[in-house]
């Protein structure tokens, strides 16, 4: 009985694939669903565990989702095997809501028709009395891989592709028919790679010897990476056997492959050190500001980091669920506005914000401190020191002392691949935002009147105060102009950085290396010095393979660099000496 | 810039004083039991302290050049004494750090570490050769001022970063620690402590006496001179250069020396001696206690560091890091001559006060006559 059924499907399901391929109107999807409840059906009351699982696996030949929904409601227990009391079993489902005895109305699996009684009644059953049909381990087996084969085809580009990757693992040569023709099929430029790379790693075990070297071209020529290492097994596996056809095939593949790796480490290494050069950059323009034009040595640069990074944490709050803290053991409770974009729009506001109270901290600061100190650099050194120490114990008081959790926009997480390069998204957007910052420093310094004033004071206080410049005021804006930078930087390590009350010493060394390689008072020097610094350590790291040893040799290269140039790579000329 | 020399204004029979109730007093003191054990171990950090703030301020105070990498001289002589304690521990099995690489011997360079002379051989050369590479570099391409700090400390930052590594066999994170023996007394042994402190207590009296006859000299002369205005000394035919090479070398190795006293007294080294902070902590004991002059760096280190064992404890803990950097704030602001120059301030406050009222009440007897500059 099972044989002639099985004949009679198959020659449905090829007559099925054929219209299949021409067309997929409604008409025949309806006929596939039909095909597909009536094969689940019979598969519920076959006789045996083994002739469950041979028509279950004859769905393998036409794979659709709907299969695999089937499949979950059968294992969850929701089909129901209805006894009519004449020894007729009908697989069912439930309809409807339940009555007041728990039962509920049933249709049938096959079709989705009611099902009736002999009286012509719809039979109702209560789920807790009567059987479902069951699975077993074999079975789920064999379901698996029909819900794999539908993964294959899955309409979805995305796990469609993940589908086809994960089938190459194990190189198991049964797969291959399915997946020659699915290839056969394909439309999408990325699906077809992947398959073909799939079919060519499965064709390494292949029993032909000239299909087996072919395949290994064949991979050598789209420089698969994910190949690379079963190809290098067969390399080794070929020469203890002496098959030299397979190992010149393997030996080319590999070389091929390796020149593709060595390309997309060499523009990985590129990207991330334009990317730690935007780092540096937004973490240093800030101090290009107030140590560069200014002359104030401001050790308490990292610190203003740290208030732009917690001006975040606090908006971000404030737009969820609201933020308890207790500063010096007063408890507060900031009340949250809950709004439900309000984790991909707080970022905006932030933006603005840790600007802001970046910028008015450092005009305080400036007010209360600095413009004491300007014609005593070294002194501003120490004093911004000690500031920095009360401004993170301070954060430590409010915040307290462990990392705060800052979470990133849904717009900053995710990444790019082209080519098998990753762009990892907030990466490409750091060099977006320091570009942007570079081009805002630019316009207020050189375009409007405050940057007229700023580099009137800086280049010669007395005279710009000889002609009605209120200096003191322009140095209190140019600070605060600066530390705004400061925390605009640490809105944006937010997201990709820790954010603790002692986050900014890490950036401190870093930022005056940046502005001094750069050249006192010259934001051009500051831009190319920050992306040198970054390339140069990215390519170290990548061909020492060692981070420290990495930063080490830029320190160094920083110093000899120095040597070469004292005064940094753009020298503000000037007549006086001292 | 203060123009004028600050001279020191603590004169010779205090400093003797001083010294004898250092070196003579508290040892004495201690032996019948009037001091404690944990307070003589304390003050040994503190004369330590003493001479790495001299060493700053023979930089800083005499010379001009902020060095914010006086913390890596400190720690590397603290590492040449680690290393001759750990060869002397004894016993067959290797130190943690070594074994945990797989290292059944000592590596080549510990080896000579058994040898007392050549550790102190060490404590010299390390530092002072680092200091000279350095140094001739920054110096000749005439980095000053500001650079000159923040290059310092770029180097300090980098050294961390490498001793940080366990690669480098110096014990990495933990650095050295249990020690046993020093010269063959047993570091534990109460005597032996009295012993490092009277070193320490030595050490730091002749550090004194050398910076004194040192800056008193025509060398401090010279050395002021550049520390007022580099450029008038160069063009006066003086090679600024190599003066300031030399006392930068000459104080990365009191500095090493400190360290190198520091290691058993404290009973372990490790890398986070060289942190950035650690070298402007030190800084701020010269400008609390007042730079260019001797003592005010050791009275400095010594009232900080008090100041610190006493209040990073109980309730103040919190606060210390606000006290330090508030302090700090204050004297940069109010206090630019320190503890040492603070009489000689109020003297001036009270001259002025004095002054002013008196001009007030001169016009009140002759209303004629002009009012003064102030």
């Amino acid at each position: 009985m099972l044989k002639d059924f099985i004949t009679t499907l198959t020659s449905q399901i090829f007559s099925l694939m054929l219209i299949g391929f021409v067309s997929s109107s409604a008409c025949f999807a309806e006929v596939k669903e039909k095909f597909i409840r009536e094969t689940i059906a019979s598969a519920t009351v076959a006789a045996t565990p083994d002739e469950q699982r041979e028509i279950i696996l004859t769905l393998k030949l036409k794979p659709t989702p709907e299969a695999v929904t089937w499949f979950e409601k059968w294992k969850s227990g929701e089909i129901f095997l209805h006894d009519d009391g004449a020894g007729v079993i009908t697989p069912v489902v439930l309809t409807g809501t339940a009555d007041g005895d728990d039962s509920f109305a049933t249709a049938k699996l096959s079709d989705g028709t009611p099902c009736l009684s002999a009286d012509g009644k719809v039979v109702r059953i209560n789920p807790k009395t009567v059987d479902f049909a069951e699975t077993d381990s074999g079975l789920r087996r064999a379901m698996k891989e029909v819900s794999d084969l539908v993964a294959l085809a899955d309409p979805d580009l995305t796990n469609r592709l993940r589908a086809i990757k994960e089938s190459a693992i194990g190189q198991k040569i049964e797969k291959l028919p399915v997946l020659q023709l699915l290839r056969t099929k394909e439309k999408n430029a990325a699906a077809i790679r992947a398959l073909d790379e799939t079919i060519a790693i499965i064709q390494l075990r292949s029993t032909d010897p000239a299909e087996r070297v072919a395949a290994c071209r064949k991979l050598g020529e789209i420089q698969s990476l994910s190949a690379y290492d079963t190809v290098k097994t067969i390399l080794a596996e070929s020469k203890a056997k002496g098959d030299k056809p397979m190992v010149d095939a393997a030996g080319e593949a590999l070389k091929s492959i390796d020149s593709h790796i060595s390309r997309i480490n060499a523009a990985g290494t590129a990207f991330r050190g334009l990317s730690l050069g935007s780092v540096l950059l937004v973490v240093a323009i800030g101090l290009a500001i107030t140590f560069g034009l200014m002359g104030v040595i401001n050790m308490a640069h990292g610190e203003f980091i740290a208030v732009g990074a917690y001006t975040t944490y606090v908006i971000q709050n404030f737009f969820a669920n609201g933020l308890k803290l207790s500063p010096f053991g007063v408890s507060m409770s900031l009340p949250g506005l809950h709004l439900t974009h309000g984790a991909d729009s707080y970022f905006i506001v932030a933006l603005p914000a840790s600007f802001l109270i970046a910028a008015l901290v450092g005009v305080a600061l400036e007010r209360s401190v600095i413009q004491f100190l300007y014609k005593r650099p070294l002194e501003s050194l120490l004093a911004t020191w000690g500031i920095s120490l009360v401004m993170q114990q301070i954060l430590k008081f409010i915040f307290g002392s462990n990392n705060v959790q800052v979470s990133s926009p849904a717009w900053l997480s995710g990444s790019w691949t082209i080519n098998d390069v990753q762009f990892v998204w907030n990466r490409v957007f750091v060099i977006g935002f320091a570009v942007v910052i570079i081009v805002i420093t630019w316009l207020v310094l050189n375009k409007t009147s405050l940057g007229l004033l700023i580099r009137a004071v800086m280049q010669n206080r007395n005279m710009a105060a000889c002609m009605g410049v209120r200096t003191e005021r322009v140095n209190t804006m140019t600070f605060g102009f600066g530390c705004g930078l400061a925390g605009l930087a640490g809105a944006f390590l937010s997201q990709m950085a820790n954010v603790g009350p002692s986050m900014g010493q890490l950036y401190i060394v870093d930022s005056f290396m940046t502005v001094v390689v750069g050249g006192v008072g010259n934001i051009m020097g500051t831009v190319i010095s920050a992306l040198g610094i970054g390339m140069s350590d990215q390519t170290f790291q990548q061909y020492l393979g060692n981070p420290v040893i990495g930063k080490i040799l830029v320190l160094g290269a920083i110093i000899l660099f120095l040597q070469w140039r004292p005064a940094g790579l753009f020298v503000t000329r000037s007549r006086s000496l001292d | 810039m203060n123009k004028q020399p600050i001279t020191s204004r603590v004169h010779l029979p205090i400093l003797i004083a001083t010294a004898i109730i250092l070196l003579v007093v508290v040892p004495v003191l201690h032996r019948c039991g009037i001091i404690s054990d944990f307070t003589l171990g304390n003050w040994g950090k503190y004369l330590c302290y003493g001479i790495l703030a001299i060493s700053i301020d023979l930089l800083w105070g005499y010379t001009g050049l902020l060095c914010l990498g006086q913390a890596l001289f400190f720690t590397l002589g603290g590492y040449m004494m680690g290393m001759y304690l750990m060869r002397s521990i004894g016993g067959k099995a290797m130190p943690t750090f070594l074994s945990m690489r797989g290292f059944t011997e000592w590596p080549s360079f510990f080896l000579p570490f058994s040898s007392f002379p050549f550790a102190m051989l060490m404590m010299v050369v390390v530092p002072g050769l680092l200091a000279l590479g350095f140094g001739f570099l920054a110096f000749r391409s005439r980095i000053k001022g500001v650079y000159f700090s923040i290059l310092t400390q770029a180097l300090t930052y980098g050294a961390a970063l490498l001793f940080f590594r366990n690669e480098m066999l110096m014990g990495g994170n933990n650095g050295f620690t249990d020690f046993r023996t020093l010269l063959g007394f047993d570091l534990r042994d109460i005597g032996t402590k009295r012993s490092l402190y009277i070193a320490t207590a030595l050490l730091l009296i002749g550090v004194v006496a050398l910076c004194k006859w040192l800056t008193g000299s025509r060398f401090g002369l010279i050395q002021r001179a550049i520390r007022d205005s580099e450029n008038r000394v160069l063009f006066s035919g003086y090679a600024t250069a190599n003066y300031k090479l030399f006392v930068f070398v000459i104080s990365a190795v009191i500095a090493s020396f400190a360290g190198a006293l520091f290691v058993p007294q404290v009973g372990i080294i490790n890398p986070s001696e060289m942190d950035t902070s650690k070298s402007l902590e030190a800084v701020v004991w010269v400008a609390l206690g007042g730079r260019g002059t001797i003592i005010g760096p050791v009275l400095g280190a010594i009232s900080v560091n008090a100041l610190k064992s006493w209040a990073s404890s109980g309730a103040t803990a919190d606060f210390w890091p606000m006290i330090l950097g508030g302090s700090f704030v204050l004297v940069v602001l109010f206090m630019p001559k320190g503890i040492v120059g603070l009489p000689a301030q109020i003297q001036g406050v009270l001259a002025r006060l004095k002054k002013k009222k008196e001009e007030e009440e001169i016009p009140a007897i002759s209303e004629k006559s002009p009012a003064t500059d102030p």
